[in-house]
């Protein structure tokens, strides 16, 4: 019997009075022991169906019609009681942030003695030794030590390794793990889902893995199922559709996610973003039809329905023939070569953060960054890579003139950055785009007042007519249309807020750009557009970056050179092809060989699947 | 700004507006609107009840007090003292702890150490003591009432408003600001002040309502304002003794009170239900 069945499933919610399908139409098998991977960009859906199983969808959304059968029961329409049987017993959860999925005041051996009660288990004794051997299961020494601990004790790694042995410790016959690598560190990657593999196999459990990491479901998954706008556009072996995709939609994401190996290629760049729930309703047709670039008129007649390519193979496109013949345009410049002379000088730059103590004393040191020292040649893009808590934003902080360093020099041309106090001035030299959009801009300023903030700043009387001309320009540099600068930023998408930001820093025409992770949050498909824009301000604008970003693909594909950070040292340096190409230090290796390979049928020596 | 136009539409800022209007005029107006001058004495008619009750007069609608002044012109001129301390008092009281809160919450450090360390042991006098003990200090009058509860209530602005500067601060858009050259008073004033506006309105309108008790309070013990100028606690304190005879004369006032306390606290409530972000979208 399957594990997990979809049959036509659909779940609805009210927007403006009418009933919208969030999930349309879904279906899907899953047989015991195997694991099959919903893939597909923030708004997909993929996270609908964890949370219709674990019956927590959000107030107003409700399953409307079809099944959701597991081993045979329809999940969506059982009794309270029969499904609180089934929930963390037969199925378990494998949640995305493990520091939060934790109880902080209470210690690890507490929570899993009350884990195991709760699942039956009589005497503590026995709950204590069983608590241990999942432990040590999941790969964590001295299993024995670590109940003692609190959550904030362990790292991130470990906590998830204990969540996932809080979940097969049921034996569930169903795994569901949402994204359950993302707020970890990439070298935590490959031994966690190695770990999920394991278990997984080892118990027989079915799985099923919710990513949008396409490259990552090729290598974890048996089956997958494609997903865009709440509706399911391709599904099949893992291996199969992510090699040969047969939807465009597949198809362009791939295009537009950066590579690893092989020369530099341009992006695909998909117009517009995935539509919300709410232009759903004005789509005719097929849902990806505006975005798609074998879009003909027969597409907007009719919804396509999931029709075999292959056996086993789907897609819901009436022209997948053609899938193969997108193409990403020609490929990118290489990046100019460095010019001699360094713009930017950073010598033996250190911070010092001195923590807790007070004014009645007790305080110790932590050393963030331990003399380091770079330098950035104008026009130069120039990536800083490192795990969390290697130092990488303290030293976005310090250039940008946030923090001030312990000790040494940072240098623009011949001018002491450090000792130049005047913060206009400042501003005309160095920008800082920030990591979070929605952080970064004042909700209560409208867009042309963001872009051309720095015009506000000191004693200049700038009048409104000459700010709103710098907002056009500024705006069509970052390919936006000057009928949103009067929104405000909550009226914008994601990939839209993330483009003022970037235009507000480059508002005072700044000749260094510090860029803290601005693209880690986007979707692939957003992401592609603000990498590409990235490279053509470059060649427009001429500014020299500091790209900080912990994705090696997003790295090789946008900057020349990159530092590797660990443990507030820069361990290695280099032009990307070589760094990447022959990584000397033992970091830099961890690092690359956490990145899934480019090629779905490749091997992934980090992690290998037993089959 | 849409926040506080769409808190006009909530009906219970409406309702509140509406009975703020009501004292405020009377405050204002009270020339016009009393029939008497509030020091007259009358002693032929003492104690008189309202003109509705048997044995009322009806030239003294609500009645007279044991001097025989007209308590009606009393509560319209008690309104004038309520208002003045409420609008003064609540302000000062802002404007110290408005200041010091962005300081402290904005600068952090050892300023926010010294701040948040002065205004804990400030709240730990009990606040109606500290205010007697002022104003026994200060002697008796309008401007040393206004004084003396500016002097006690700032810290409940401080303490609350630096919490929220802390919160707005960590946002990024604070330290772009700074990037993009604004100086930290620019920076305070346009980047964060905006974002503290909301629970500053409610703060100082609930703040009004304890000012109008306050002074009440301090009239009541004979600490507040001068004795030839009515106060609706002086007008509680002289008719205790004659409770019996007349309990409308200690139920006026205190319905004055009653009513002016009540307008501000539904006010401060509708405010914030309408400007506070976290309920704006289920809590209203």
């Amino acid at each position: 019997m399957l594990t997990l069945q979809a049959q036509n499933f659909t779940i609805g919610t009210h927007v403006d009075g009418a009933i919208v399908p969030a999930i349309r139409g879904l279906s899907f098998d899953l047989a015991p022991g195997k694991i099959l991977g919903l893939v597909g960009e923030s708004g997909a859906g993929k996270t609908m169906v964890g949370r219709a199983i674990a019956q927590l969808l959000p107030p107003s959304f409700a399953v409307t019609s079809g099944a959701l059968l597991f081993e045979g029961e329809d999940l969506a329409r059982m009794p309270v009681a029969r499904r609180r049987a089934l929930l963390g017993r037969a199925i378990a959860f494998i949640p995305q942030a493990p520091m939060t999925a934790l109880n902080p005041v209470l210690t690890i051996g507490a929570q899993f003695d009350e884990h195991l009660a709760r699942l039956g288990d009589a005497g503590r004794n026995a709950r204590r030794e069983r608590a241990v051997a999942m432990l040590t299961a999941a790969r964590l020494p001295n299993a024995a030590d670590l109940l003692t601990r609190y959550p904030h004790q362990l790292s991130g790694g470990m906590c998830q390794r204990v969540l996932i042995a809080f979940a097969f410790s049921s034996n569930p016959r169903l795994i569901i793990a949402d994204e359950p690598t993302t707020a970890l560190d990439v070298t935590m990657h490959p031994p966690i889902l190695h770990l999920i593999a394991e278990m997984q196999k080892s118990h027989g459990t079915a799985a099923i893995f919710i990513t949008h990491d396409l490259r990552l479901a090729a290598q974890l998954c048996d089956d997958v199922v494609v997903m865009y706008a709440g509706r399911a556009v391709e599904s099949g072996p893992a291996r199969v559709v992510l090699s040969s995709p047969a939807h465009p939609y597949t198809r362009c994401l791939q295009l537009a996610s950066p590579q690893m190996s092989e020369g530099r290629r341009a992006l695909y760049v998909m117009p517009d973003q995935m539509p919300s729930l709410r232009q759903l309703g004005n789509i005719k047709g097929c849902h990806f039809a505006p975005r798609c670039p074998l879009v003909a008129d027969d597409c907007r007649t009719g919804v396509p329905p999931m029709a075999a390519r292959t056996a086993g193979h789907s897609a819901a496109c009436i022209r997948f023939g053609l899938t193969q013949q997108i193409v990403a345009g020609q490929a990118a410049a290489a990046p100019a070569a460095a010019a001699e002379r360094p713009l930017l000088q950073v010598e033996s730059l250190q911070k010092r953060y001195e923590i807790g103590g007070g004014l009645l004393g007790g305080a110790r040191s932590v050393d963030a960054v331990k003399g380091v020292s770079f330098s950035i040649a104008e026009n130069e893009f120039v990536a800083l890579v490192g795990e969390s808590g290697s130092g990488k934003s303290t030293i976005a902080k310090l250039l940008a003139g946030i923090e001030e360093p312990s000790a040494g020099n940072i240098l623009l041309g011949s001018e002491d950055l450090i000792a130049l106090r005047d913060n206009v001035q400042r501003a005309s030299r160095v920008q800082m785009v920030f990591q979070d959009p929605a952080s970064a801009l004042n909700p209560r300023r409208r867009i042309a007042s963001i872009v051309t903030q720095a015009m506000e700043a000191g004693n200049r009387h700038t009048s409104w007519e000459e700010r709103l001309k710098r907002t056009r320009e500024l705006l069509a540099e970052v390919g936006m249309s000057e009928d949103l600068a009067s929104r405000l930023p909550g009226q914008l998408s994601g990939g839209q807020r993330q483009r003022v930001n970037i235009a507000r820093a480059l508002c005072s025409i700044p000749k260094v750009l510090v860029a803290d992770e601005i693209v880690s949050g986007l979707d692939v498909s957003i992401q592609a557009q603000l990498l590409n824009l990235l490279a053509r301000l470059r060649a427009e604008l001429g500014f020299a970056m500091l790209f900080i970003s912990h994705d090696l693909s997003v790295v090789r594909h946008l900057c020349g050179r990159v530092l590797v950070m660990y443990r507030g040292e820069i361990v290695e340096q280099g032009p990307v092809e070589k760094v990447f190409g022959d990584p000397q230090h033992s970091h830099t290796k961890a690092l690359l060989s956490s990145v899934p390979p480019d090629d779905p049928q490749a091997a992934w020596p980090a992690f290998t699947r037993a089959s | 700004m849409d926040a506080l136009r769409r808190s006009l539409r909530s009906p219970r800022v409406l309702i509140a507006l509406g009975m703020i209007l009501c004292v405020t005029g009377c405050a204002m107006f009270a020339g016009f609107l009393a029939p008497h001058d509030p020091g007259d004495q009358n002693l032929l008619s003492i104690l008189t009840p309202p003109a509705w009750v048997d044995g009322g007069d009806v030239s003294y609608p609500l009645g007279t007090d044991s001097l025989g002044r007209c308590v009606l012109s009393r509560l319209i001129y008690g309104a004038r003292t309520a208002m003045l301390v409420a609008v003064f008092a609540s302000l000062g009281a802002m404007i110290i702890g408005t200041v010091l809160a962005h300081v402290a919450g904005y600068f952090g450090g050892v300023v926010d150490w010294i701040i948040g360390r002065l205004v804990d042991v400030w709240m730990s006098f009990p606040p109606v003591i500290l205010s007697l003990i002022l104003m026994v200090g200060l002697g008796v009058g309008l401007g040393k009432v206004i004084l003396a509860i500016v002097l006690v209530d700032w810290t409940r602005f401080c303490r609350v408003l630096r919490a929220e500067v802390l919160v707005v601060t960590r946002n990024d858009y604070v330290a772009a600001a700074r990037l993009l050259g604004f100086t930290h008073w620019q920076t305070i004033v346009r980047e964060v002040l905006p974002a503290t506006l909301p629970l500053l309105i409610t703060l100082v309108s609930l703040e009004m309502a304890i000012a109008v008790v306050v002074e009440a309070i301090l009239s009541f013990v004979g600490l507040g304002v001068s004795a030839d100028q009515p106060a609706w606690g002086q007008m509680i304190a002289d008719a205790r003794q004659y409770v019996y005879q007349s309990p409308w004369n200690l139920l006026l006032p205190i319905l004055a009170i009653f009513f002016t306390v009540t307008a501000f606290n539904l006010l401060g409530d509708g405010l914030r239900r309408s400007l506070d972000a976290r309920l704006s979208e289920t809590g209203r």
